[in-house]
């Protein structure tokens, strides 16, 4: 317990300091977060338009379709709130200051995973966890779906933990790419819409294999009442399966960090 | 002219030297057609069916299209310019026999040449893994005024580039912020990369074809799928032709009065 205790207190510093930096500048806070409102707000548009113009797309309403691009954003939202620090972490590698988080007497990959909240992305949380909510309701859910839904959706941000945990391994087994989170983050935008419009094999590869499916089109649909709870069911034990596996793949490539240029 | 010359081979060679970033950023942009592939795929799921005046065929060679204009349109290296300034690094340019714009436009045109090779390469791998209905235009005259209308947007993309890279000037701390809000949200956005404009009601797309962002993206494939008539065309060329002009001028003013501001701090 006392271990928890300091890692939320060691989390807290760290998010502090980051929070501190970012509202040093706060032109560049307000510029980063008008384009964030600016992007959510052309998406919405284009899918209000869209429905309006086509009724369903893939068979969903505009109510559905929104929920899941919203559920989506929740999720892409959380996770970059908690994670940016891992956008910065293929430097430290090539610098091999990573060295110094090595050295530190705390978990390294809790530091290179939640070293730098995001405070940007913290302020348009709960406006979008409204937002979500509103339209949530819309759908008429009853009590139960709305209790699976949470827990798929923390599901689901444990999943896309495990994203950045292989992504963080990644950078240090392949130096040269400096792309890897971004290319994650294009992955996890197929899942802005139901990955039902994609076709096979794509529409496969995005449910189990890189499962944007389970971290965001499945706890829409169960609270649509499109899953079942066996579906839940799996997608849970599929959750600790990447889990494992990410933390695993951070283990073995830490074994291949050279500290090169430290 | 040689040594600008030299400057699009050095520039050239210079994007393969990190050659797995260069591909990851080829896929990154395979990915973003592959979402809204499947997506206007989802909306034309009956084959016959006509939305906001597209069938299935028009539909996916905007998409398509977005895929090879987005490389020829968007690339750039210029996209350095913000960092160059804050970091006091343009005192090097500004000190070598060089014109400022001509040394980055160049640069501009060896991204675009290598992006546009690599573009054609997915453009046919895509076509030929999704098979997609696909509209060839024939009238020899379309693809002329088409051709016309995307080397006004290079030069339109070019100019709102540096307008907005001078912004640091005079915040240098926004190099990357007013890149990221007015190139990669609104300019994407309203450029039609993102979706086609004619879903948007007709005030609003009214509104949008008076700034110079349609004639980016949207405006060069309506003119490809022949969805305009030749004097909306023309007219479409001639705005984006003024607006180039105007932006030109802008441009020029806001580097003479950022020279003044610039201290070259951190060198």
């Amino acid at each position: 317990m006392s271990k928890v205790l300091k890692y939320i207190k060691i989390w807290w510093l760290m998010s502090k300091n980051a929070f501190i930096s970012i509202l040093y500048t706060k032109l560049t806070l307000v510029v980063f977060l008008l384009a964030k409102i600016i992007r959510f707000s052309f998406f919405i548009a284009f899918l209000y338009f869209l429905l309006k113009g086509t009724n369903s797309l893939a068979g969903y309403n505009l109510n559905q379709t929104l929920f899941f691009f919203l559920t989506f954003t929740v999720v892409d939202t959380i996770s970059q709130f908690l994670f940016r620090e891992v956008y910065r972490f293929r430097p430290q590698i090539v610098s091999g200051s990573f060295d110094l988080v090595l050295s530190k007497p705390f978990n390294a990959l809790f530091r290179s995973l939640l070293g730098g909240a995001d405070v940007i992305d913290l302020i348009t949380i709960p406006p979008l966890i409204y937002a979500l909510v509103y339209v949530g309701a819309l759908l008429q859910p009853n009590f139960i779906q709305v209790v699976i839904y949470i827990a798929l959706l923390l599901n689901g941000l444990l999943i896309s933990t495990a994203f950045h945990i292989a992504v963080l391994a990644m950078a240090i087994l392949t130096l040269e790419i400096d792309h890897t989170i971004m290319i994650y983050r294009d992955v996890i935008s197929l899942g802005r819409f139901p990955v039902d419009i994609y076709k096979e094999p794509l529409k496969g590869i995005l449910t189990y294999l890189i499962p944007v499916g389970l971290m965001v089109t499945l706890p829409a649909k169960f609270l649509i009442g499109m899953v079942t709870i066996q579906g839940a069911l799996l997608s849970f034990l599929l959750c600790f399966v990447f889990l494992f596996a990410s933390v695993s793949l951070w283990n073995s490539a830490l074994r291949y960090y050279t500290s090169a240029s430290s | 002219m040689r040594k600008y010359f030299t400057v699009f081979k050095i520039s050239f060679q210079q994007e393969f030297a990190y050659k797995l970033n260069f591909i990851m950023w080829r896929v990154r942009n395979v990915l973003q057609i592959f979402l809204i592939f499947f997506l206007w795929d989802a909306v034309f799921s009956r084959p016959d069916a006509i939305v906001f005046g597209y069938d299935k065929a028009k539909i996916l060679t905007y998409i398509f299209g977005v895929m090879l204009v987005r490389a020829l349109v968007f690339s750039a290296r210029s996209v350095d310019v913000p960092g160059e300034i804050s970091e006091g690094n343009l005192t090097n340019y500004i000190l070598k026999p060089m014109g400022y714009f001509k040394y980055w436009f160049v640069r501009d045109l060896s991204s675009k040449a290598l992006n546009f090779a690599f573009s054609i390469v997915e453009f046919a791998i895509l076509f030929f893994l999704l098979k997609p209905p696909f509209f060839w235009q024939t009238s020899l005259l379309f693809l002329i005024l088409f051709l016309l209308s995307l080397a006004i947007a290079n030069y339109l993309v070019f100019v709102i580039r540096f307008i907005v890279s001078f912004i640091t000037f005079w915040i240098p701390e926004l190099a990357w912020g007013a890149q990221f809000l007015f190139m990669m949200i609104i300019t994407e956005f309203l450029s039609g990369s993102v979706f086609p404009l004619d879903i948007l009601p007709i005030a609003l797309q009214k509104v949008f074809y008076m700034t110079p962002f349609p004639y980016l993206l949207f405006f060069p494939l309506q003119v490809y799928l022949g969805k305009l008539p030749l004097n909306v065309i023309f007219e479409g060329i001639t705005i984006s032709i003024i607006w180039s002009l105007v932006l030109t001028v802008f441009m020029k003013i806001v580097w003479a009065k950022g020279l003044i501001e610039y201290r070259a701090e951190g060198r």
